[in-house]
């Protein structure tokens, strides 16, 4: 076996500029493929972190013996949600909550490191008077989703009345005061949402990356065809033939994998600064993990080693390896009816149909558009070879004819992407959604029985506070009360100045504006067009690197054929102009039915007709694939007068 | 019989780094005339051939098409001259896997702007007279070699070229092969009014021609008349 490594290793190194331009061009392709793999791997990881991470803040009542108790409210402050931990032990040894070094003492207020800032930076009758206690010190990371996490903890004794109020749980993301045996808490909703919305891009992201690597490997294998053939006509046998193959793909994947990781690892200072949850990543979460990073290290290669396999078939079985190059059967109508059946079933899914079958019916969707691609390529070959009037448009017909799944492989990634677009524009949910929330009065939900004593409070402090407000009590859901202090302006300092003067009037609650109320909810909006972008650009990217590396394949490939009819005198515009019809015109047809098509699947789940930023997601996108896959075209001109510049081309 | 000349090249030099591949060769072509060109593998004579019919400039020295020269033309002059003043026809690789033999040597036409229509039919015409009848919508994998050669021929003629280059016209083919082939490639050529250049290493081929010139270490050597080859080879 290491004999036939040792031949491979020669046989690549000895392959010659071109023959290591197209050895360049798969570990490009392998590299691209690695990073956005752990990429893809990071996220999620990193998702599965943060909601570690915040899990202690998310109680699990004790069943019995309980050490502590946890009660967890949301402040705001400069239109920031500040979240507060009241704990107290119950017992001297109480383990210490994450990211702090012991137990808080009671009046004790430890802060993230980013509220600490904030409260260093704002007036303090904004925020400091509201932290006001004993400096515990600085929370660690290990407690915080993101570095810029505002949050406080603040000991108590387990008397005090933060931590014995009956607390009319009204909607807040507030928690009661809670007996607890620890701090490992449970994963919050929120955060297994968001790991299932991390999970559902990655889909997306990776059926690109495989149609990527798939394109990567057979480009291994095209160059290699001939000189394997080659090889078993001295007598190989088929198994040292395939050994050959995979160690030349395994070698050159691995370099590709390696490459891939450092690209990745380079990357990583920008990924962390993309803004979901509310805030940016350690840079810690953007780092897989060994394991995960050796596992893609040596998955990748193999993969594009069996990818290389398959390839492979047609020379192992003969010795004169590149069948004849006879017109092609059309490519069946079946793979039409196939993306039609599935079609069929989008309509009767709805909100009700269990994740499973949307996946199941998308992955179909997503295939039936890739099967059905060569199909549309063929046709559009025939139609554009029968009307072709000048040269450029024949050879291009003639092209997309003889081998329509090549020319569907160039288009096939933005192609593809676009099925994407098309999905995501639909249901990108637009702000209107939420409408606008009112910012200029603070609710405060009281205890009814206290709600005159605590209303004439309410009028002192922000009196003495020198904020003018009009303060009345309302009826809240149920039997509850809620006291409103109407500001008469949405000054956010004012705002905060008032939230501080109201700090501590019912114990364990803050008081919030209906905007504040919402602003979960407009976070979330956020992320998801914050997590649609990335997906977009992440596939676009790979789609156009793909279709780039496709097309300077496909040069080297037809090299020749390229040198002789330059030597003829075909003008270089004429050649270059049929690469670009028998790219640009299937990507035109076939981008435009995958959008219609990602579109027509978004249907059922669509809350609203499309709105404006859905519209302008995908023209963007629409533009992007276009000028991407063209620039990429372009791009390989050089290439193809290099090629052609060889006055006396030979087969190699 | 004194002979016009069509093709002219005038004290040729070309290197590549140390290698002189010609070195000063002078060399004619009469109209009509078929000339081979003969060496061993690496005399210079695939250079020769190369900048005579523009695909190369020489360093130094001249080359004339009917008096004017033509090595001082740009990329994009040379490439039209080729287009439509030479014809070409190589070993294998000529023709386009993709299209039919019929649009194979349509396509030199539809460069020079001629309707597809009108290109193809005039292509047709091709056919029957080089034995090609019943072949037009075949495509270049399913032709043997002497067919292939045979439709690189026809597309090398079509666009009515004063010189047609042929580099071993014959080398990927059999004897009997070869031999039909040099001949209609040879009557061909003069029964449309063009010259031919066949650079050769085989003595069988140069015999087709009515003169032959060796090229050995970048310099032209006359050569004897074909007929004296077959006797003394």
């Amino acid at each position: 076996m290491s004999g036939i490594f040792g031949l491979a290793w020669r046989l690549l190194r000895g392959g010659g500029r071109r023959g290591m331009l197209g050895s360049a061009l798969t570990v490009v392709a392998v590299a691209v493929s690695t990073s956005l793999l752990l990429f893809a791997v990071a996220a999620n990881l990193a998702f599965q972190g943060r909601a570690d991470r915040e899990a202690w803040r998310n109680p699990v009542a004790a069943a019995r013996d309980a050490v502590a108790i946890q009660a967890v409210h949301l402040d705001h402050v400069d239109d920031r949600p500040v979240t507060v931990v009241d704990v107290a032990a119950l017992e001297p040894g109480a383990p210490a909550p994450p990211g702090l070094a012991r137990f808080p003492a009671p009046g004790e207020v430890w802060l993230s490191p980013a509220l600490a800032d904030l409260a260093k930076r704002l007036p303090a009758n904004r925020l400091a008077d509201r932290l006001s206690g004993k400096g515990g010190g600085l929370i660690g990371d290990a407690a915080l989703v993101h570095p810029d996490e505002l949050v406080a903890v603040r000991g108590q004794a387990p008397g005090s009345p933060v931590m014995t109020a009956g607390l009319a749980v009204d909607g807040h993301d507030d928690i009661a005061p809670t007996r607890i045996s620890g701090f490992t808490g449970t994963r919050t909703d929120n955060a297994i949402g968001y790991q299932i919305l991390a999970l559902i891009a990655s889909v997306l992201m990776v059926v690109p990356l495989l149609v990527f690597g798939g394109a990567a490997a057979r480009l291994t294998v095209a160059r290699r065809d001939q000189r394997l053939a080659a090889l078993r006509l001295v007598g190989a046998t088929p198994g040292q033939v395939v050994a050959m193959t995979v160690a030349e793909a395994v070698i050159t994947a691995f370099a590709g994998a390696v490459l891939g990781a450092a690209l990745y690892l380079l990357m990583t200072p920008l990924l962390t600064r993309i803004e979901i949850g509310g805030g940016p990543w350690f840079v810690a979460d953007t780092w897989p993990g060994v394991l995960p990073v050796l596992a893609v290290l040596v998955v990748v290669p193999l993969l594009v080693g069996l990818s290389a396999v398959v390839g492979l078939r047609r020379v192992v079985v003969s010795p004169l390896g590149v069948a004849k190059r006879e017109t092609p059967p059309a490519m069946r109508f079946v793979r039409v009816v196939a993306l039609l059946a599935v079609l069929a079933v989008v309509p009767t899914l709805g909100m009700g149909a269990g994740v499973g079958v949307v996946t199941v019916v998308l992955s179909l969707a997503f295939l039936a558009v890739n099967l059905v691609g060569p199909w549309v390529v063929g046709l559009l070959g025939r139609i554009v070879a029968a009307s072709a009037r000048r040269p450029a448009g024949l050879l291009a017909g003639r092209r997309m004819i003889d081998d329509p799944r090549a020319a569907w492989r160039t288009v096939s990634g933005v192609a593809l992407t676009g099925f994407v677009a098309g999905f995501i524009g639909l249901l990108t949910p637009g702000t209107g959604l939420l409408g606008q929330a009112d910012a200029t009065n603070l609710r405060l939900a009281v205890p009814p029985a206290k709600a005159a004593a605590l209303s004439e409070q309410a009028r002192e402090r922000l009196a003495t506070a020198g904020v003018r407000a009009t303060v009345t009590v309302k009826a809240g859901g149920g039997r509850g009360k809620v006291l409103v202090a109407a500001l008469g302006t949405s000054d956010v300092a004012v705002t905060d100045r008032a939230r501080t003067a109201l700090d501590g009037l019912v114990p364990g609650r803050s008081a919030t504006t209906a905007a504040d109320d919402d602003r979960s909810g407009f976070r979330i909006l956020d992320d998801v067009r914050t997590g649609t972008v990335t997906v977009l650009a992440v596939s676009f990217l790979v789609a156009i690197a793909s279709a780039g590396i496709t097309a300077a394949s496909s040069i080297l490939d037809r090299r020749q054929t390229y040198a002789l009819l330059h030597l003829a005198g075909t003008p270089m515009k004429v050649l270059n102009a049929a690469r670009r019809t028998e790219t640009l015109l299937p990507l035109a047809v076939m981008g435009g039915g995958a959008i219609a098509i990602g579109m027509f699947c978004a249907l059922p789940f669509a809350l609203s007709t499309m709105n404006v930023s859905g519209l302008v997601t995908l023209l963007v996108c629409v533009g992007l694939g276009f000028a991407g896959v063209a620039g990429a075209g372009a791009a390989s001109a050089p290439l193809l007068r290099s090629v052609t510049a060889n006055p006396a081309p030979r087969p190699d | 019989m004194a002979m016009s000349v069509v093709l002219e090249g005038v004290g040729l030099v070309k290197r590549f780094g140390p290698t002189v591949a010609l070195g000063g060769v002078g060399l004619a072509l009469g109209r009509g005339e078929a000339l081979a060109i003969m060496g061993p593998s690496g005399s210079g004579k695939s250079t020769l051939l190369h900048c005579l019919a523009g695909i190369m400039k020489p360093d130094a020295g001249e080359v004339r098409l009917l008096g004017e020269r033509i090595d001082t033309l740009g990329e994009r002059r040379r490439s039209e001259l080729r287009r439509t003043r030479f014809g070409f026809v190589f070993q294998f690789g000529q023709l386009l896997p993709e299209l039919p033999a019929e649009e194979n040597v349509a396509l030199p036409l539809m460069l020079g702007g001629l309707s597809r229509g009108d290109a193809v039919r005039r292509a047709r015409e091709w056919f029957g007279p080089l034995g090609l009848g019943g072949m037009e919508g075949r495509r270049p994998g399913e032709l043997s070699g002497g067919q292939a050669q045979r439709v690189a021929i026809a597309r090398a003629l079509v666009t009515g070229p004063a010189v047609i280059f042929a580099d071993e016209p014959t080398g990927a083919l059999d004897q009997g092969t070869g031999h039909d082939t040099m001949n209609l490639l040879v009557e061909a050529t003069k029964h449309n009014g063009a010259s031919l250049v066949v650079v050769t290493h085989d003595l069988q081929v140069a015999r087709w021609c009515d003169r032959v010139v060796e090229v050995r270490d970048g310099q032209v050597i006359p050569g004897a008349a074909p007929e004296m080859i077959g006797a003394t080879g």
